[in-house]
């Protein structure tokens, strides 16, 4: 008995009001932009719903009519309700959506199956609701946060990656990205590929013997080993801003082989040609592809004066110190922002030519050279150029292999310069005199906000004293912040972020 | 500022803040200016408060709310800071520890590559040794003939290269096993990063977990801080709220109450004013219908009228067509008529001219004949004029001779009249003070002569020069005007109209010193202008004074042209009679309004203007100017007679008593003579008889005598 009551007692009145306020609207619409085929169909019901509609009227104050024995809470449904749902049904042939009026369209998103063909839908819908679903049915975990906060470009920039990623050249019809282009070109700012298939090598039968197997593979590395290439594709994208690529397999499991992960010439110039013609692009990465000097020099000489350019990303490569050089030469010809050479193989030279780059830079915010090899010559360059430069704020130099001159300098750099935030020297060798020297270096900034000195070899007291410098300064920046406007969320927390965001 | 200006800028202060400029609407501009002045004001004064406020805010938070929220705001800031940076701390060694791991890696691998290379080079070198050794040995080998050693060679070449094999076997080998060891170091480190990765999320976990937990914690005490706070400030609030409602209840109460009472008293008027709304309609309508009535009548009346009126102009438009035509008629017979007027008026032109000539003719022998009399007469007067004067000396003298006499004879009298009132009256005596003993000369009420005047004015302006303390006192001028003001004007005069003076007597004036020649001139022009005593005088001069301040034109140009002429002597003049015309304006019944120049070229108009004034006045003057020359002479018996009765009557009586009393006392004193003379007479008598008796008793007689008489009677000693 109770069940009974409940369950339609949720739906009965939201129905009732439903049905007072579509009376007359069904009949502005019926007249107005009603289809021509359902236009039969819906003429008559009108009349026919007037009845009910006003019983229900009456009735709808009550829940229970005890003395009508044959009385329900099931009504009929509406003609709108009915037209609603066909045209949910027929959706995928006859999209009608814009016609209506906002309610109505309210309703019919809200029971549009989420595995409609993109042709239908992509440029049609825009409802966030919608594309919500579409998003939470195709991936368990979503993070709307990372494209913008916009359902439908997240599903667009995760579908178009997901067709990047299983892209097979070769066998795979290029045909199938092309054709999403023009239903995604407005709505793709990111694409975000960690995988490039190479093209299936059909022809060679699994033989047994190493030797020969590496032999050919040499061979076939030299004709058929390209990766998609992405020109057309990006030519297409008119708002793409960013580029976050690897060139690699993913979950190879026992099929590893080394050409798996080749980033050959071909796919580095179409690569810079791409890169070079999308004046759009902000954010450029390319990580984990092997990406020797010559590569890092093709695609940086593309990237030079690069209008919109903001930030590099070319960690975990295996870029040395002539790359660095090119890497140097960019930051004095363009308007980069953040630049990452994380895990590389840049050594003293390429960090002075950073260096020298770095004095007069007015743009970079952010350089990233952890887990290279610069060393003692290559670290006093670098805290030489931070005698001169006004802009940079974060630096990260961990395992450097940086030792107690370059602590003396830096900490001779660090009184004097107000405008670094965070410095990271972790895993350095830096010893118990550097380590006092960065002290005292510290007592006399107030601007630093972050000091990563952990497992370089300092004393603890020194390491305990400097964070609580910094502990000092950061309150101090909280201060600052709160001052002049109100409740601001403490930079403290986000400032690292702040400049790649 | 009235607060209800203010109020209306607040309003629109309020409708137009968005718009900037001059949008404030109003017809005043300065209205408008003071509006824009208040609104940069309040604008200011806002911001001024907000920059304040703020302030005061931050340190009312840092003061008050340091109590309950901010200090638990802020306690929780510092635990979630603490807590984050120690978390990421701690997911981030991992990172660094595998950093560091990598480092060590990398340079033992480095180590171990250049190991390894330098053993690869050192067995190239070797093998290649061993290569070329084998290789110099098929060179001998080519050159052997004989089976057997070649197959020795050949056996020994191929043990050599199955060493050399073996060698590069074994490095092979060493190499592969190299690599194995590799392959499960890499599984090792696999393995090893997994765990990482593992415990990596374990304390990300972890980390998630105590952070939200923290934060949850957090958040709920700071809720529950601002809760209580929140609760204070409502419950405050409240109390605020109440009381305001309570005293807004009673205002609204209040004005409830007001505005029924007012609606009451709106009604009342409301019904007061319609019901003589309603009165007053009534009676302006009976009113007006009674107006239309007669409005109605009058139109009936003017159409009769208007009917008659057509009909009677009809009938006089038929007369005047009639007449009209008579007129025409009749303007012919005029016109011919005209015209033997015309010929009559010639005619009559001729004998005018004829007549005109006659006319002149006798007219210049009548000027002639006029001039000729007009001489005589002149010489008649002047003769008359010197015999008058004549007269008059001798009667001045008669009367002075007379007068003389008089005056003895009174002095006389009086003389007389002292003694005996001194002498035999003994009382004291005043002289009798009467006006006509001090008269010398004729009696006459005659006026000063104008040249008279003239010559005290004149004579006074040089005193002036001098000392000028007396020149009000001197002449009885005020009247109207300071005798300055009437030198100058006299002055002015004497300059501007010397036509009048004959050219004769300017040659005899030439000589004569300034003063003088003035004198002579006015005269001449006095006697001219037919000015003959002081009234005629101050006529001109008033004349002159009010003339010039009715009739001047607007003075800028007329000092202009003054001072043209005469620039210092003009300007002093001004300042003088300005100042001395201020002294004379109360006494003035019209003062000039403003004390001007008389521009010399006006002196003419204003005489004129005079004599044509004076014209009228001197014809009835003349009979009576003649009269004044036969002087009245009824004065002159009075003080004759006055002179003649100068003892009263009372005295002579008194006189006349004292006569017959002194009479009486005269005889008195004659008899009293007689007896003193008759006593004389006795007494010397006596004398003689003394004498006599002396002698006898002197004599020897005496002495002889028994008794002498001496002793017997006292002789009286004389």
């Amino acid at each position: 008995m109770q069940e009974t009551l409940t369950t339609p007692s949720l739906s009965g009145p939201s129905q009732s009001s439903i049905s007072t306020q579509d009376r007359s609207s069904t009949a502005g619409q019926t007249s107005s932009t009603g289809p021509p085929p359902s236009k039969p169909s819906t003429i008559p019901p009108p009349v026919k719903s007037k009845g009910p509609s006003s019983r229900a009227g009456v009735r709808r104050m009550r829940r229970i009519i005890a003395e009508d024995v044959e009385w329900s809470l099931a009504i009929v449904p509406l003609l709108t309700e009915l037209c609603i749902q066909h045209i949910v049904k027929n959706f995928q042939n006859n999209p009608i959506l814009k016609q209506l009026l906002p309610e109505h369209q309210k309703k019919v998103l809200n029971n549009l199956p989420p595995n409609l063909p993109l042709t239908v839908t992509a440029n049609l819908i825009d409802d966030e609701n919608y594309w919500r679903r579409c998003c939470l049915q195709r991936w368990p975990v979503c993070h709307v946060d990372k494209h913008g906060g916009s359902w439908k470009r997240m599903f667009f920039e995760l579908h178009l990656g997901n067709l990047l990623k299983h892209f097979i050249p070769s066998s795979t019809d290029p045909a199938v990205i092309l054709n999403l282009l023009p239903l995604c070109r407005n709505y793709v700012r990111t694409i975000r590929v960690d995988q490039f298939l190479p093209p299936v090598q059909l022809l060679p039968p699994p033989q047994s013997g190493d030797l020969s197997d590496s032999g050919s593979e040499g061979e076939m590395e030299e004709l058929a080993t390209d990766h998609y290439q992405l020109g057309d594709l990006v030519a297409g994208l008119s708002r793409l801003e960013e580029l976050d690529l690897v060139y690699g397999v993913k979950d190879c499991g026992m099929n590893f082989k080394w050409n798996l992960f080749l980033f050959t010439y071909r796919d580095c110039h179409s690569l810079a040609a791409t890169v070079k013609a999308c004046h759009t692009l902000k954010i450029f990465r390319l990580t984990r592809s092997k990406v020797d000097d010559d590569k890092a020099r093709i695609l940086i000489r593309s990237l030079l004066d690069h209008p919109a350019l903001e930030e590099l990303d070319l960690s975990h490569n295996l870029i040395g110190d002539r790359g660095a050089r090119a890497a140097a030469k960019l930051l004095s010809h363009s308007r980069l922002r953040v630049l990452n050479l994380a895990n590389n193989q840049v050594r003293a030279l390429g960090a002075q030519s950073l260096a020298h780059a770095l004095a007069h830079n007015t743009n970079l915010i952010s350089l990233n050279l952890r887990l290279n090899c610069v060393e003692d010559e290559g670290g006093q360059a670098l805290t030489h150029a931070l005698q001169t430069n006004k802009c940079l704020t974060t630096l990260h130099l961990g395992g450097n292999e940086l030792s107690e001159p370059t602590a003396t300098l830096l900490s001779q750099v660090l009184s004097i310069n107000t405008t670094l935030t965070s410095i990271n020297l972790s895993c350095n060798h830096i010893g118990l005199d550097g380590g006092k020297q960065l002290l005292e270096g510290m007592s006399d900034n107030k601007t630093l906000l972050e000091f990563d000195l952990r497992l370089s070899d300092i004393a603890q007291e020194s390491e305990y004293l400097i964070s609580q410098a910094l502990c000092a300064n950061r309150e101090a920046a909280l201060q600052r912040a709160l001052n002049p406007t109100h409740f601001m969320s403490p930079i403290t927390a986000k400032g690292p972020e702040n400049p790649v965001g | 500022m009235n607060p209800r200006g203010s109020l209306e800028v607040l309003e629109e202060k309020e409708d137009s803040a968005p718009i900037l400029g001059p949008s404030i609407h109003s017809d005043n501009p300065q209205e408008r200016i003071q509006a824009r002045r208040l609104r940069i004001a309040a604008r200011l004064e806002a911001r001024r408060r907000e920059a304040l406020g703020e302030y005061l805010d931050g340190k009312k938070e840092s003061e008050e709310d340091q109590s309950k929220s901010y200090k638990q705001k802020e306690e929780s800031r510092l635990k979630l800071a603490k807590l984050l940076l120690c978390g990421t701390e701690l997911v981030t060694n991992i990172q660094v520890a595998a950093d560091i791991r990598e480092i060590h890696r990398r340079v033992e691998e480095e180590e171990i590559k250049r190991q390894r290379l330098e053993k690869l080079e050192n067995e190239v070198k070797t093998s290649q040794d061993k290569f070329d050794e084998i290789t110099v040995k098929w060179e001998e080998g080519k050159q052997k003939r004989i089976p057997q050693e070649l197959w020795e060679m050949l056996n020994a070449q191929q043990v050599h290269c199955a060493g050399l094999i073996e060698d590069k076997n074994k490095l092979i080998n060493e190499l592969q096993q190299e690599l194995k060891t590799k392959d499960d170091q890499y599984v090792k480190d696999l393995k090893k990063q997994s765990d990482d990765i593992c415990l990596l999320l374990e304390r990300m976990e972890e980390q998630v977990k105590n952070v939200m937990k923290s934060f949850r914690q957090e958040l709920y005490h700071i809720e529950k801080a601002f809760e209580a706070e929140r609760q204070e400030l409502l419950t405050s609030n409240k109390k605020k709220w109440e009381r305001a409602l309570q005293a807004h209840n009673a205002r609204e109460l209040e004005y409830l109450m007001n505005r029924i009472k007012r609606v009451e008293d709106y009604e009342k008027q409301l019904n007061k004013q319609r019901i003589r709304d309603c009165e007053e309609y009534n009676s302006i309508k009976i009113k007006l219908e009674q107006d239309v009535q007669i409005l109605e009548q009058q139109l009936q009346q003017m159409k009769a009228t208007y009917q008659l009126n057509q009909e009677k102009l009809e009938y006089n438009f038929q007369v005047l067509k009639k007449r009209d035509a008579e007129s025409t008629v009749i303007k012919s017979q005029q016109k011919r008529k005209t015209n033997r007027l015309h010929d009559v008026l010639i005619n009559l032109r001729s004998k005018y001219n004829k007549q005109v000539k006659l006319f002149q003719e006798e007219n210049r022998s009548l000027t002639s004949d006029y001039k000729r009399l007009v001489t005589q007469f002149k010489e008649l007067q002047k003769a008359m004029r010197h015999f008058a004067l004549i007269d008059d000396k001798q009667f001045r003298e008669i009367w002075l001779m007379n007068e003389e006499e008089a005056k003895d004879l009174i002095s006389r009298a009086f003389d007389v009249d002292r003694i005996i009132h001194m002498q035999h009256l003994g009382l004291p005596w005043t002289a009798p003070d009467f006006w006509f003993l001090r008269n010398v000369g004729p009696i006459s009420q005659q006026q000063k002569s104008a040249t008279h005047i003239l010559e005290e004015v004149l004579m006074q302006a040089e005193e002036e020069g001098a000392e000028e303390s007396e020149s009000e006192s001197y002449l009885d001028l005020p009247k109207q005007v300071s005798a300055k003001t009437t030198r100058k004007i006299l002055m002015l005069l004497c300059d501007e109209s010397g036509f009048l003076i004959e050219k004769k007597l300017l040659g005899l004036l030439l000589p004569l010193e300034k003063d003088e020649c003035y004198m002579l001139r006015l005269d001449a022009i006095f006697s001219a202008l037919g000015i003959e005593n002081e009234d005629d005088l101050y006529k001109l001069v008033n004349f002159f004074l009010k003339y010039q301040a009715h009739h001047l034109p607007p003075p800028q140009e007329q000092t202009s042209l003054v001072s043209a002429l005469e620039p210092v002597e003009q300007l002093v003049l001004q300042g003088e009679k300005s100042g001395s015309l201020a002294e004379g304006e109360p006494q003035e019944q019209k003062p000039p309004p403003s004390p001007r120049l008389i521009h010399p070229n006006d002196v003419l108009k204003i005489l004129e203007a005079f004599v044509m004034g004076l014209r009228k006045p001197r014809d009835f003057q003349v009979p009576v100017k003649l009269l004044k020359v036969v002087r009245d002479d009824s004065k002159d018996s009075e003080y004759w007679k006055a002179l003649s009765t100068v003892i009263p009557s009372t005295k002579q009586n008194l006189w006349d008593a004292l006569y017959t009393a002194l009479e009486k006392y005269h005889l008195v004193l004659t008899q009293r003579a007689e007896l003193l003379v008759e006593n004389q007479c006795l007494e010397q008598q006596n004398t003689e008889l003394q004498q006599l008796l002396q002698q006898y008793l002197d004599s020897r007689i005496n002495s002889e005598l028994q008794a002498p008489p001496t002793q017997v009677f006292r002789v009286p000693t004389k």
